[in-house]
């Protein structure tokens, strides 16, 4: 364990080696000089007082310590050496080379780690900082101690013909929750429930939540067919445990999934020893190398770094509406493709209910910024969301939401009997025979699991074949071969972006406004499948996947008229994720809307949706509403004709079954097609897309650059006939048809004032895009300070520089002039601030008026000023 | 090593508690505070008898009673070189840790001899030499200590068990 010391950069170079204090073969401690050098350097002597100094050149001898305890073994320096930088100085054999920590022990030589000395250039603690055991975070490796440990655990898999599998917990091979309506439902068993519930386990945390929610009782419902899943799967995968509920949590769940330890082990991680509480990481267990690594996990947003060796699951869902109880510390999910949302939303559907979930969320999305904001060290955060988690815990107690579920069901039941007229079940209820029995909430029907063992032991098969192929061609001898190692992530890659090769997606209300397709959460997951994920409907587009909850959007109407493109809902996307195929799409074609369909007669008759802030939506209303105003940039053809085509076609409403199934119209499908605007715009953006993949940073720097042309004394006559003539640049454009996305962009914002503001005069005003701004700009000029700012700006720059030179001398008797000046150079600051600020919109109408406010008494002031100046010089 | 100290301390009482046996109070009071804890380099293990309990002062402001009390007390303060017994807690690659009453001893696996070996593949996971000997959460060991490091209320030490008569004690 040799070692090669530097010199340290904080020697006084050039120096002179003077002496060699110790020889090759010495044995050296900490701190003991080994070298004398000298150096020269420049001291400034003389007296300082009287200012009559001189710089005299001076040689300083100096000692150079050991850093460390050890054997000398060679110099690579020698005496006389001039040495003008740093570099290597000795060759010395280590002790111990600390290379594994306990608590800043080092756990082979027993020293303290901790102690700090001059001598050496850093901590000794620095040499080990991996931490890659399970259950302790106070043991530390160094970096070649973690490689060696590593390649021990991948010769003994290889050996063994297994992989590592990271398992996560919650929602994924279990489900958790704590309403003691599960406890008394496994005690009653006339319940209707009793059957799904009973074999569910329970546990009690003595370090769990505090207050209401202390000593609860923890019901854990472990995924069907888990025990032979993980029986199976351990055979070929080493299984780890990576949860983010506590210690305890983790532990117990475990005993609860592995009785007798024998698949888990104590390989059991969780958010105590995580380090981060938002995110996990398989660098923590595997620091070296992840290439036998694979995670199941139901969330993929929590792998940031991993992506390519997870497998996501479905998140399994078994008591209704309870999730994730150990997720308050995550940020929300995103990727929810279930359409159980909506059927927990109806059952209880009273406006208060929802009013009240739409404060919580409001809470938690005020927490979860806050979390942003706030690095994840910060402890008042993480205190803040310990707290939010014991919120959300007791409320579970409190409220018990099965409980409320099934007594609704029972309800719904119970009318149901009365009017002996089949009820409407909900998505949850299969229809009953027996009208008598009381419908369950919970049911037991997932099968996620079968189709994750088929997964991985195709995975697992991959692998070790093309590990059989690597090493078969490195001519290893021995059974295992380190070094052939493929990478399980690209097996991974190669098995899953078959599934859904060649299919050409496009979304439909699932994905939230804002969030760039490909970046979200749904679109990596298609992306990873082999998919090609297009954000607007044309020909070669093969399906489109729409939300249920949204189901009538503009880009159905155009799927629908296309016959090629199969319209699904997003449960056929949740099938072929969790499948891994190319799923049959006749059980998820969506029922189109019949205003949506080709034939339909009006389209202006179609209802918006309710206030939603999607851009599609949004869309809609501007595309619905300022249709009769004005020819739209969009349509080529005039309306006229489009109804008269669409009118033509006539299609039956009772005909649902969802595909535009009639071949012989394909010509006239073409026309139609044809009359859509973003066909019309083929290899250009439509005016949606324009919005989602616009660059607001760019039209920011425009308009910016725009407010800038007005300048402050402008009057108001003039900001408008800016504003006009701007429109009519944009006219100009868009008649061109092939005019940018800003002027596109600036329409579409100009019609939704136009819905929005009825008023005409405010609507003059708003025809720029900068109407906010333009409008705050008169209130500030319509409250009479305008001139003298326009005085202070003018002023400003040149008085600055006289200010400046000014204020850097006493001045004992201030003149009226200077004051003036002074107080000058204060106000015009204060309104070159709030140019700055108007032109950058940023500060919002408080700042106006405390800036306004402030203007008045600098004016005052200055007025003042002036008249006591004035009398003084007369 | 077990030591009989002499020790010092200021107990306060509230007002509330003011009255004939307020001694007694005093006392168990500081049996509730001091025992267990770690004092810097040692331990107190336990407290035979509060031998000296002063008058009380009331302090300004807070009305609190503050008595000096002394006591003599049974502490264990582990030495470098000690030989020491304790049960296996945490079993892993790089080594195992053993607790020793309160002090956590972490031995790496340098310091266990080569004949056991780490075996993961065992649940749960050991150090074995496939015969007699056998390491796991559990196991009763006993260790020589190399090096102690004293944190704030904590100590922490390395061992080791290579040496004679060191290391698993059931065989």
């Amino acid at each position: 364990m040799s070692k090669t010391v530097r010199l340290g950069s904080r020697l006084r170079y050039p120096i002179t080696v003077a002496k060699l204090l110790k020889s090759p073969g010495d044995t050296v401690k900490k701190q003991e000089p080994l070298m004398e050098y000298s150096f020269k350097w420049m001291k400034t002597v003389g007296d300082q007082i009287r200012g009559d100094t001189w710089e005299e050149e001076q040689t300083t001898i100096a000692s150079w310590e050991s850093p460390t305890d050890g054997d000398l073994k060679k110099w690579f320096i020698k005496e006389g050496d001039i040495i003008r930088q740093d570099g290597p100085c000795i060759m010395i054999k280590e002790e111990c080379s600390h290379e594994i920590q306990f608590q800043g022990l080092c756990a082979v030589c027993g020293k303290d780690m901790t102690d700090f000395n001059w001598a050496a250039d850093r901590r000794d603690t620095e040499r080990a900082k991996i931490s890659m055991v399970h259950d302790q975070t106070n043991l530390l490796v160094s970096e070649t101690q973690a490689q060696r440990t590593e390649h021990e655990l991948q010769r003994r898999l290889l050996e063994s013909r297994k992989l590592s599998l990271v398992v996560d917990l919650d929602q994924t091979i279990i489900h958790a929750c704590i309403d003691p309506t599960v406890g008394e439902w496994q005690r009653d068993p006339t319940n209707p429930n009793h059957d799904s519930v009973k074999d569910v386990k329970a546990f009690q945390l003595e370090d769990g939540p505090r207050g209401l929610a202390r000593g609860c009782w923890y019901y854990i419902k472990m995924r069907p067919g888990l025990e032979g899943f993980l029986r199976r799967i351990s055979a070929m995968y080493e299984l780890h445990v990576y949860t983010m509920g506590t210690r305890a949590y983790a532990q117990n769940v475990a005993r609860i999934v592995d009785p007798e330890q024998k698949l888990f082990g104590n390989r059991v991680i969780s958010r105590d020893e995580n380090g981060n509480m938002y995110a996990k990481s398989l660098q923590r267990l595997f620091p070296v190398s992840t290439n036998m690594v694979l995670i199941i996990d139901d969330r993929a947003d929590v792998w940031p770094r991993n992506r390519t060796n997870l497998i996501k699951v479905s998140p399994y869902d078994f008591f209704k509406g309870i999730g994730d109880i150990n997720s308050s510390f995550l940020p929300r999910r995103q990727d929810l493709l279930t359409s159980e949302a909506p059927a927990v939303a109806n059952t209880n559907g009273k406006p208060a209910d929802i009013q009240a979930a739409k404060e919580e969320a409001k809470k938690e999305a005020v927490l979860e910024e806050l979390v942003q904001v706030a690095g994840a060290e910060d402890p008042t955060v993480t205190k803040l969301q310990v707290e939010e988690q014991e919120r959300t815990l007791e409320k579970q107690i409190k409220d018990r939401p099965l409980q409320v579920l099934q007594e609704k069901l029972d309800k719904e039941d119970e009318e149901a009997e009365k009017s002996t007229t089949p009820s409407e079940d909900g998505e949850e209820t299969p229809p009953q025979s027996t009208p008598h029995h009381r419908h369950q909430v919970l049911f037991d029907d997932d099968n996620e699991l079968d189709f994750l063992e088929q997964h991985l032991t195709q995975i697992h098969k991959a692998y070790y074949e093309e590990y059989d192929r690597a090493r078969a061609s490195h001519n290893a001898n021995g059974h295992v071969d380190v070094p052939s190692v493929p990478d399980v992530g690209s097996a991974l890659n190669k098995l899953k972006s078959k599934a859904l090769g060649g299919c050409k997606i496009v979304l439909s209300g699932l994905i939230p406004l804002g969030v760039e397709e490909a970046r979200s959460e749904i679109g990596m997951q298609i992306l990873s499948f082999g998919a090609e994920l297009r954000s607007k409907i044309s020909k070669d587009v093969t399906h489109l996947v729409v939300s249920s909850l949204r189901p009538r959007t503009k880009k159905v109407r155009q799927a629908a008229k296309i016959a090629s493109i199969k319209i699904v809902n997003q449960d056929w996307l949740a099938e072929c994720f969790s499948k891994w195929v190319k799923a049959d799409e006749t059980p998820y074609m969506f029922q189109i809307h019949p205003d949506d369909r080709p034939g339909a007669q009006d389209p202006a008759a179609v209802p918006t949706g309710e206030g939603e802030t999607d851009l599609d939506e949004a869309d809609e209303t501007d595309e619905n509403t300022a249709k009769p105003k004005k020819t739209m940039l969009r349509l080529t053809a005039p309306p006229k004709l489009r109804i008269t085509s669409a009118s033509g076609e006539s299609h039956p409403l009772g005909d649902d079954d969802g595909d535009d199934s009639d071949d012989e119209d394909d010509g006239r499908d073409d026309d139609e097609v044809g009359l859509l605007p973003d066909d019309v715009e083929e290899g250009q953006l439509s005016p949606i897309d324009g919005l989602k993949t616009f660059d607001w940073g760019s039209f920011d720097d425009d308009l910016e650059a725009f407010m800038n042309e007005d300048t402050e004394d402008e009057d108001e006559d003039n900001g408008d006939e800016t504003a006009t003539g701007n429109e009519q640049e944009e006219e100009d454009t868009n008649d061109e048809r092939d005019g940018d996305e800003n002027h596109q962009l600036a329409r579409k914002r100009k019609q939704a004032d136009r819905d929005v503001e009825d008023d005409s005069e405010s609507e003059r005003h708003d025809e720029n895009d900068g109407s906010n701004l333009s409008k705050r700009l008169r209130r500030i000029k319509s409250r009479g300070t305008s001139s003298l700012r326009n005085q202070y700006v003018s002023t400003a720059p040149s008085d600055d520089a006289a200010a400046a030179a000014d204020s850097s001398l006493p001045t004992p008797q201030i003149t009226g002039d200077e004051e003036d000046v002074s107080l000058l150079k204060g106000a015009g600051s204060s309104a070159g601030d709030q140019n700055a600020a108007i032109v950058d919109g940023l500060d919002d109408e408080f700042d106006d008026i405390d800036e306004a406010e402030l203007e008045a008494d600098f004016l005052a002031e200055f007025e003042e000023s002036t008249e006591v100046g004035a009398e003084e010089k007369g | 090593m077990f030591f009989l100290h002499n020790l010092e301390r200021q107990v306060t009482l509230h007002p509330s508690y003011f009255g004939r046996n307020m001694h007694e109070l005093v006392t168990t009071k500081l049996v509730k505070d001091v025992e267990g804890t770690c004092a810097g380099d040692y331990y107190i293990i336990a407290i035979m008898d509060a031998f000296d309990v002063s008058e009380g002062r009331i302090l300004p402001g807070s009305g609190l009673a503050e008595f000096t009390v002394g006591y003599r007390a049974v502490v264990w303060r582990p030495y470098k070189g000690e030989v020491v017994d304790g049960i296996t807690d945490k079993v892993n690659p790089h080594g195992f840790s053993v607790r020793v009453g309160p002090l956590e001893v972490f031995t790496s696996r340098i310091h266990v001899p080569a004949e056991l070996q780490y075996d993961a593949n065992a649940t749960p996971p050991q150090y074995t030499n496939n015969a007699d000997m056998v390491i796991e959460v559990g196991t009763h060991v006993r260790l020589r200590i190399m090096g102690i490091r004293t944190e704030v209320n904590q100590l922490y030490a390395i061992g080791t068990i290579n040496g004679d008569f060191l290391g698993c004690l059931q065989a």
